[in-house]
């Protein structure tokens, strides 16, 4: 399929932008509906568009597409790069998917409207530009772009200690992205670029820094954000007290850039540095999975056991690139897009039962899917999902992980794959405890989904299905992208 | 030792003794009188560098007009009768800090070999003028600005307001 | 003085000329507004006059070689003009605090904007140093303005540790005429590349004066004691002027004393090293104590202190990049902390307070002020889309080029501490419950200030490479 040459990442990236503009010039009269349907509309016109890219991509090829290339700040040596490739095409579509379902969930928002809605499109700019920028200041720039409206969506919007939580991610995010700058700046000084594919050619020279501080400097920005043990604690906070459609994007898209920048950048430009700290990392890997899996068996809230459960799912994507084969690294980049899609659709769910039962206590629900059959179908399907059953998203990526690692790491996997049988168990219980057995007399008069709330549950729904019978949709774009990163490791 | 570096330690002398008069002194009058001691002594020191018209122009403004300017509104303030200053408790601190940084200059002054002035006898009173208004006319027309917005400073500060 | 020395100071002598044609016309003016106006043309016929020597090709030096007219001194008064117009637009609706001395305050405004361009344009000891009390003494005098008591002290305390900071200031000048037989920094410069080495104890103590002197005009840690009290007793408008064109006149006075007289290898190591040490202490001391403050120009002022420190990374560099980051730095923080400044003197002036609680649902109350204050603090912590951000990433990136990593992961962590605080105001603006429902305006002009500073901080965050060619330029012209 060709497409007519037009900017597409840049229209997609900055659609929003104008949507939140446009919902900001709006009257202040202005009834709440036409606010929420202008934001839909720009954030729906951005997921065709990266569907449409996702069509035309041209996975025989391997390399960059749809690159736009222009000198930005020539004296500083910075570009306008913007491309995509098999890694994060996928996440590009991933966003533009979720910031729409997000936009879709939102619609009963009341308070501040016009805020609400300006700050989630702005949300969606900076992810989007995180993954589809090669230049490295440009991708810090949307890097820190995304703090702002997180932080006023939390703080806002939230529910709980939400300012207490909204302050602690903006500080925990700065004080990584801090030390990313210092590596950056660093980089820039070794290598005398800020374009991500120059730097990945050669290796880094040891000038003012050596490889490894600044490897480290830059894993550590990374590993705030997926996050990696003990650098987590924030994580159920944010997500706890978050309004439901940023808590979908929080766990679906922005945990991504974190496990994506480390692909990209600690093992597509320090190849010799990740493959001597392989070890270091699957061992991370390994206490996420089994750290993050025990502590949401102790959960009782159901938003923070998601939450929880999320950290033990991204010890899956560091465990993939710590395999440093294509088989691993497959893995980990669809490990990334079905757990954003599984993820999401968790906290969609969380979100509707808290709505109509006002509770997210687990020992006060119960027999839920009584009263909402719906919503208890679809939970039951997305917990599946996460535990990895075959047929469904979540088992495909985790066992591609495991096949990349095995040879590699065979204790840690062995490990590892002990975490699924955790997962298990905290879904099978938490379904259980929550949905089926006696109503509880308080929920009585509960109502399932409406057509509106349907829509978001049956299109993730729809993808993970997709991804785990034919899974080859994803990973055949994916493999585009494994060559290059790899091929200054001889593989 | 020749007489001018006599005179010159004798003065230099006076003029510490009379800055340490100012300071430490608990009458506000006392603190003036001494200061008038120390300005003089300078003076004196300008007199040894055969800057004649500096030594004339330090007599007259400061000796003159501000001690006596100073001790005007001291009497019209009617300050005198409270002549009280209040002491500082930091005072011991600042005599540590003074006589540690008196002893570091005294040595680093010892240390160095100045570069001396070939001593001009005398200045033309014209050369003097000709070179405030040419070469120097810059810092010299600025300070006459300086004198107007310290002018209207002064004004605002002391003016009580209307409300 | 000839035609063209005339010609080379014209800047100055226009607007010391509106100083004093201002003060006459307030004898006789009803509408106080005049006043202001007037001092607009006088700024802009000023700027007009700069325009026409930077184009024109007049660099050169004036005046008996003690004014510089290059490219370094150019941008300062552009930037010196601005930054006193945004301040002389903002304090339209807040003068008639100042009673019957309006008249004065513009003038004061004035003269103090010719002090600092003299400040930036001198090349000779005696000039920069009178230039620097004719700034100062302005501004001693502007501190007092409200006629309160919290201003009084302001004022007397600004008065009293500025004179004996320019005390210090002038000793270590003297020293430095004492060991050179010269007042002219390239005469100084030369003089001190044949100086003997025994007497460098003594250079090295006047160099130690002299970073006292400007530490002091800067607000750099330990020099800061003044700067809480005097921002918070000043009329808000004078805050701002202070903490940005006073603060941008003590880096171009600094930057041209240090790099003209004192560049020589041996100084330089050491006066780079100080200003490091100065810079760690200005971040870190400035950014601690900004948390506990709940005077929004409390908070503000030990804000500036640690912005202070940045700058003073890039003194640090000694390099061609560092200068020209300085330039580019200060120049982003006059548009964001002018831009801040103008939010917060309509926003305190309107709710009579100056408390950061008051602040509270500031964002209903005035979603415009509101949200431009919020861009700003964005922009001093240095989060992108802004022009805070790129000044960090352009100043920083001089700091590694010279391997002073150290340096930069010192400030990098300080800017994360500055955020804590910086989004207190925010939370109280935008979570806060409001005290009243009245709405909080301001008048037209401060808006349009407003409008221009937060358009200046938002276009050079996103399209900065004109400003950074500019202010490489300027930092190349320092040198000759």
């Amino acid at each position: 399929m060709t497409l007519p040459e037009l900017p597409y990442l840049t229209i997609i990236i900055f659609l929003p932008v104008v949507g939140a503009l446009a919902v900001v010039l709006q009257q202040t009269t202005a009834p709440g509906r036409a606010i929420k349907l202008t934001a839909a509309l720009f954030s729906f016109l951005p997921l065709v568009l990266s569907f449409i890219l996702f069509l035309a991509f041209d996975s025989r090829t391997t390399g960059l597409q749809f690159v736009e290339k222009y000198p930005w700040i020539p004296r500083l040596g910075v570009n306008y790069f913007l491309a995509v490739d098999g890694l994060s095409l996928p996440l590009v579509l991933l966003t533009a998917l979720l910031g729409f379902l997000a936009i879709l969930a939102s619609w009963k928002i009341s308070l501040r409207i016009k805020e609400y809605f300006a700050w989630l499109l702005l949300l969606e700019t900076g992810v989007l530009g995180v993954f589809a920028s090669l230049d490295f200041l440009l991708f810090f720039l949307f890097w820190e772009v995304e703090l702002v409206p997180m932080y006023m969506l939390i703080s806002i919007w939230g529910s709980g200690r939400k300012v207490y939580s909204a302050t602690k991610f903006v500080i925990y995010t700065l004080t990584g992205s801090a030390f990313m700058l210092v590596g950056l700046l660093a980089l820039y000084f070794s290598t005398g670029t800020f374009d991500l594919v120059e730097m990945s050619q050669h290796p880094i020279p040891a000038t003012v820094l050596p490889a490894t501080a600044i490897f480290f400097l830059i894993f550590f920005a990374f590993a705030v954000k997926l996050p990696v043990f003990p650098l987590h604690t924030w994580l159920p906070d944010a997500h706890t007290d978050a309004p439901t459609a940023v808590s979908v994007i929080l766990a679906g898209v922005l945990l991504k850039m974190g496990g994506y920048a480390m692909i990209r950048i600690n093992l597509g430009l320090f190849p010799e540095v990740i493959s001597t700290y392989a070890p270091l990392l699957a061992t991370l890997g390994v206490v996420n999975v089994l750290y993050g899996a025990a502590v949401t068996l102790l959960q009782q809230d159901l938003k923070r056991m998601i939450a929880y459960s999320s950290i033990s799912h991204m010890g899956y994507v560091l465990l993939g690139i710590s395999a440093l084969n294509p088989v691993g690294l497959t893995g980990a980049a669809l490990q990334m897009f079905t757990h954003g899609t599984i993820t999401g659709l968790l906290f969609l769910l969380v979100g509707l039962v808290y709505d109509k039962a006002h509770t997210r206590q687990i020992p006060e629900l119960g027999g839920l899917s009584h009263r909402m059959p719906v919503i208890g179908i679809v939970f039951v399907v997305a917990g599946l999902a996460s535990l990895g059953l075959p047929t469904m998203s979540g088992f495909v990526a985790e066992m591609l992980v495991f096949l990349g690692t095995f040879p590699v790491w065979n204790v840690a996997t062995v490990l590892a794959a002990f975490g699924i049988v955790l997962t298990a168990g905290y879904m099978l219980w938490m379904l259980q405890r929550s949905f089926f057995g006696p109503l509880n007399p308080r929920h009585a008069s509960l109502a399932d989904a409406d057509a509106l709330e349907r829509i978001p549950l049956f299109s993730l729904v729809g993808v993970i299905v997709i991804i785990g019978v034919y899974p080859a949709v994803m990973t055949n774009v994916i493999a585009t992208a494994i060559p290059q990163l790899l091929n200054r490791l001889g593989g | 030792m020749t007489g001018a570096q006599f005179l010159f330690y004798a003065l230099g002398l006076a003029t510490v003794m009379g800055g340490l008069g100012v300071v430490l002194s608990r009458n506000v009058v006392h603190s003036a009188l001494a200061l008038l001691l120390s300005l003089i002594a300078v003076a004196g020191i300008y007199v040894l560098l055969y800057a004649e018209f500096l030594a004339l122009v330090q007599v007259l403004i400061y000796g003159g007009a501000i001690v006596i300017l100073l001790l005007f509104v001291l009497m019209l303030t009617r300050s005198g009768e409270s002549p009280l200053v209040l002491d500082n408790p930091q005072k011991p601190v600042a005599l540590v800090v003074s006589l540690l940084f008196m002893a570091i200059a005294i040595v680093s002054f010892f240390l160095t070999r100045w570069k001396l002035a070939q001593a001009p006898r005398g200045v033309d009173f014209s050369v003097l003028g000709g070179s405030l208004f040419q070469d120097w006319v810059l810092p010299f027309e600025v300070a006459s600005l300086v004198l107007l917005v310290a002018l209207m400073g002064a004004i605002i500060i002391a003016r009580e307001s209307p409300q | 003085m000839t035609f063209e020395d005339a010609y080379r100071l014209s800047p100055e002598l226009i607007l010391g000329f509106f100083a004093i044609l201002i003060v006459l016309l307030d004898l006789g003016v009803r509408r106080k507004g005049w006043l202001a106006a007037l001092t607009l043309v006088g700024l802009g016929a000023s700027a007009a006059w700069t325009a026409v020597l930077t184009a024109g090709g007049w660099q050169g030096t004036a005046l008996g070689d003690t004014l510089a007219v290059d490219n370094f001194s150019l941008f300062f008064k552009f930037l010196f003009l601005g930054a006193a117009a945004l301040v002389v637009l903002a304090s339209t609706g807040y003068s008639i605090r100042f009673a019957r001395f309006q008249g004065e305050y513009y003038a004061l405004v004035l003269t103090s904007a010719a002090g600092m361009m003299l400040m930036a344009s001198g090349r000779e000891l005696i000039t920069l140093y009178i230039s620097l009390e004719l700034t100062s003494l302005s501004l001693y005098a502007l501190a007092g303005f409200l006629k309160d008591p919290r201003s009084n002290e302001a004022s007397l305390k600004y008065l009293l540790l500025g004179a004996i900071s320019s005390a210090v200031l002038l000793y270590g000048m003297a020293l430095l005429l004492g060991l050179t037989g010269e007042t002219h920094l390239d005469a100084i410069a030369n003089a001190l590349g044949r100086m003997p080495g025994a007497n460098y104890p003594v250079l090295f103590l006047g160099i130690i004066f002299i970073v006292t002197g400007f530490g002091f005009k800067i607000a750099a840690v330990p020099f800061q004691m003044w700067v809480p009290d005097v921002y918070e007793g000043s009329p808000t408008p004078v805050t701002a002027y202070l903490s940005v064109a006073s603060k941008a006149a003590g880096f171009a006075i600094t930057l041209r004393v240090f790099t003209l007289a004192l560049g020589g290898p041996r100084e330089a190591a050491d006066w780079s090293l100080i200003f490091a040490i100065l810079a760690v202490a200005s971040m870190t001391l400035g950014n601690i104590l900004a948390i506990p403050q709940a005077n929004i120009k409390r908070m503000l002022g030990y804000s500036s202190i640690a912005q202070a420190g940045y700058l003073m990374v890039g003194l640090a560099t000694l390099s061609d990049l560092g200068r020209s980051g300085i330039i580019f730095f200060l120049a982003s923080y006059a548009f964001t902390n002018l831009g801040a400044f103008i939010a917060v003197i309509a926003i305190s002036h309107r709710i009579d307070s100056d408390l950061i609680s008051d602040y509270a649902g500031m964002a209903h109350r005035s979603p415009l002020l509101a949200g431009a204050l919020t861009f700003c603090l964005i922009s001093l912590v240095g989060i992108p889309p802004t022009a805070g951000f790129i000044a960090k990433v352009y100043l920083f990136n001089a700091a590694v080029q010279q391997g002073l990593a150290w340096l930069v992961i010192i400030a990098v962590v300080n800017s994360v501490i500055s955020a804590y605080y910086y989004l207190g105001v925010v939370k109280a603006m935008f979570m806060g419950t409001p005290l009243s429902l009245e709405r909080v305006t301001a008048v037209r002009p401060a808006l349009a200030a407003l409008a221009v500073a937060t358009v200046g901080v938002l276009v050079v965050g996103i399209l900065p490479e004109p400003l950074i060619s500019i202010a490489q330029a300027v930092g190349r012209s320092l040198i000759p």
